[in-house]
């Protein structure tokens, strides 16, 4: 059964058309990535699984239940962190996790979950005064009462310092090897890669891609740019290049030469060149960043 | 029982505002100044005998009380329930109380709940504290009938938090809760009344209803009015009859208008007696209520 599951999911509000039919499934147990820049849909979608919002056309099932009319039976079984939140802030801590496990109907001791997230000595203080990240803390250690079968995290890292969200990443993973499957939603790249299996790409409410970030990698195209640096430049030599198997671009800027490449083409190009008569004074590959590759997902092409 | 976390949640939110507190004073000291100053200090005195003949001293509260109530307790209300459910949703902490499995219908309840309890126990604490007051100047100190006007009152306060509560529900901001509320208790308190009359008397001249028709129209529209409701069903605990505190309806505070007596006659139909009162009383409870539960079941957050 998958934990999520999304058929021509379409939102719209007012003029604006938020979800443009998106489909979706997120296996049990996997950790996946949801990923977009601001605006491109991924709280619409999340807002969607939790019956925030009602989709116009297509169904979403959660858990294998429909999110909208089962969608407190979800709710019982699902921990969320909500994006764009607000605290009760004349309540504590200890409060907010009690309303929690009161409305999940457990059984669990409150210190020990806010200790888990490392809140462990603002047990008792109004959450009122509470910076970002803090807040941000609270709201996970309610998402985790009742050890849900699926983690619903909306820009979770979002007013955590560096460590907070290594600590984080490090809760995710617990519960993942617990066999929780985690949807976890971020604008930045660098935040899911290290504790996803796989992500998902939106923009402008579509999802463009689908895949592990090594099979992105592939999509995107060959692994590697190649920097090279020549005394000079003949037209034919770059032309050569451009001709070879395996190159998909190149650009020369002066007498630097990108080649963006598969890595089996490399020996190849410097082979070219040096026959067109580019004399090769230094060269250097370079593995396409993550960033880029998600800034070519992610940008209008 | 969903609703009750939410409930328990809420008036513990409620309490710590401080406005329990401050409500409860001010109830206490609103209902012990005019026994204080009517049986301590003698303003206002009336012969001792006409007191008791009437029932005794609670008789003379109940009058004096009930104009005043019936125009503070609704405010009051409305004052502390309007923002029930806009401002969570202003605040964000809405997502924070739906990201657990509660159902909308549930939420929409317990606040109801929480609410009522933030108006109905300052004001029976009000009653308690100036019933200990009245007890050493009674001459005849009905105990039933302080008992009900004490609840009484206190179900008028939880009629207008349902009024406020269906109205935050259904509203799509703060503002426009705010102004739905206090427009409602503007329309009840000089708009409802006017406009009776007037269609009593437009039914005079259009199927050319009887003296005795215009006056029980009339009566009947007022009485839809839950502050007139309120204040005919004080009258009840005063009077002898139902028929006189239908009576007093008309007119000016204890002088009833005769020519509304003599077209009253002495018996009234079913529908003007008390438990009918307290049916259209209630329907005020139920109706806004059940409004804002459906519009906010289908909404967007």
């Amino acid at each position: 059964m998958a934990a999520i599951e999304l058929n021509g999911v379409e939102k719209s509000f007012g003029d604006v058309r938020a979800l443009r039919g998106v489909d979706l499934t997120v296996e049990e147990g996997e950790v996946f990535g949801f990923l977009g820049p601001n605006g491109a849909g991924k709280s619409t979608t999340i807002n969607v699984l939790l019956d925030f919002v009602r989709a116009d056309s297509g169904t979403a099932r959660v858990l294998g239940r429909d999110a909208h009319h089962d969608s407190v039976a979800v709710r019982e079984r699902t921990g969320v962190l909500p994006e764009g939140f607000g605290v009760y802030s004349r309540l504590s801590a200890r409060e907010h996790v009690e309303f929690a496990i009161d409305s999940k109907e457990t059984d669990q001791n409150p210190e020990q979950l806010l200790e888990r997230v490392g809140l462990g000595d603002a047990v008792d203080r109004n959450a009122g005064g509470f910076s970002t990240g803090m807040k941000q803390r609270l709201a996970l250690a309610m998402a985790l009462v009742g050890d849900p079968e699926l983690l619903v995290l909306d820009e979770p890292s979002s007013g955590l310092d560096p460590n907070g969200a290594r600590e984080l990443r490090e809760i995710v993973r617990e519960e993942a090897d617990d066999g929780t499957t985690v949807f976890f939603s971020s604008h930045i790249l660098g935040q899911v890669e290290a504790v996803c299996d796989r992500v998902g790409i939106i923009r402008d409410g579509e999802l463009v891609a689908v895949d592990s970030i090594d099979g992105l990698r592939d999509t995107v195209g060959s692994g590697s740019t190649l920097v090279v640096e020549v005394e000079s430049l003949p037209d034919d030599a770059v032309d050569a290049v451009i001709a070879l198997e395996g190159v998909d671009g190149v650009t020369a800027d002066g007498n630097t030469l990108r080649v963006s490449c598969s890595d089996d083409a490399k020996t190849a190009v410097i082979g070219a060149l040096e026959d067109g008569g580019a004399a090769v004074a230094d060269f250097e590959t370079k593995e396409s960043s993550l960033e880029e590759l998600f800034a070519a997902y992610t940008e209008e092409r | 029982m969903s609703w009750r976390a939410v409930a328990e949640k809420d008036f513990r939110d409620a309490i710590r505002s401080r406005w329990l507190w401050a409500l409860s004073g001010l109830f206490v000291l609103l209902f012990s100044t005019p026994g204080i100053l009517r049986f301590y200090f003698g303003v206002g005195d009336v012969e001792g005998q006409e007191a008791e003949a009437a029932g005794g001293i609670v008789v003379l509260f109940i009058h004096m009380m009930k104009e005043m109530t019936a125009l503070l307790v609704p405010i009051i209300a409305i004052v502390i329930a309007y923002a029930a459910l806009t401002r969570e949703r202003e605040t964000g902490t809405m997502k924070l109380l739906l990201s657990l499995p509660h159902d909308r219908y549930e939420v929409v309840f317990g606040k109801l709940l929480g609410r009522s309890a933030v108006i109905a126990i300052p004001i029976l604490v009000g009653f308690a504290v100036c019933g200990l007051f009245l007890l050493p100047a009674a001459t005849g100190f009905a105990v039933g009938r302080y008992v009900g006007f004490a609840v009484l009152t206190a179900l008028l306060g939880v009629v207008f938090v349902g009024i406020s509560v269906g109205i935050s529900a259904a509203a799509n901001s703060q503002r426009q809760a705010m102004v739905g509320t206090v427009g409602t208790y503007v329309g009840f308190l000089a708009v409802w009344n006017p406009l009776t009359g007037e269609l009593a008397e437009q039914s005079v001249d259009l199927v050319g209803s009887s003296e005795r028709s215009r006056y029980l129209i009339e009566l009947f529209l007022t009485l839809l009015n839950p502050m007139e409701a309120y204040k005919t069903l004080a009258d009840s605990l005063v009077f002898e009859s139902a028929l006189q505190a239908r009576q007093a309806a008309f007119g000016f505070f204890l002088f009833p208008d005769p020519a509304a007596i003599e077209a009253l006659g002495d018996d009234l139909p079913i529908v003007f007696t008390d438990p009918f009162v307290v049916v259209y009383l209630l329907l005020w409870l139920v109706v806004p209520i059940t409004i804002g539960m459906y519009v906010f079941e289908r909404r967007d957050l």
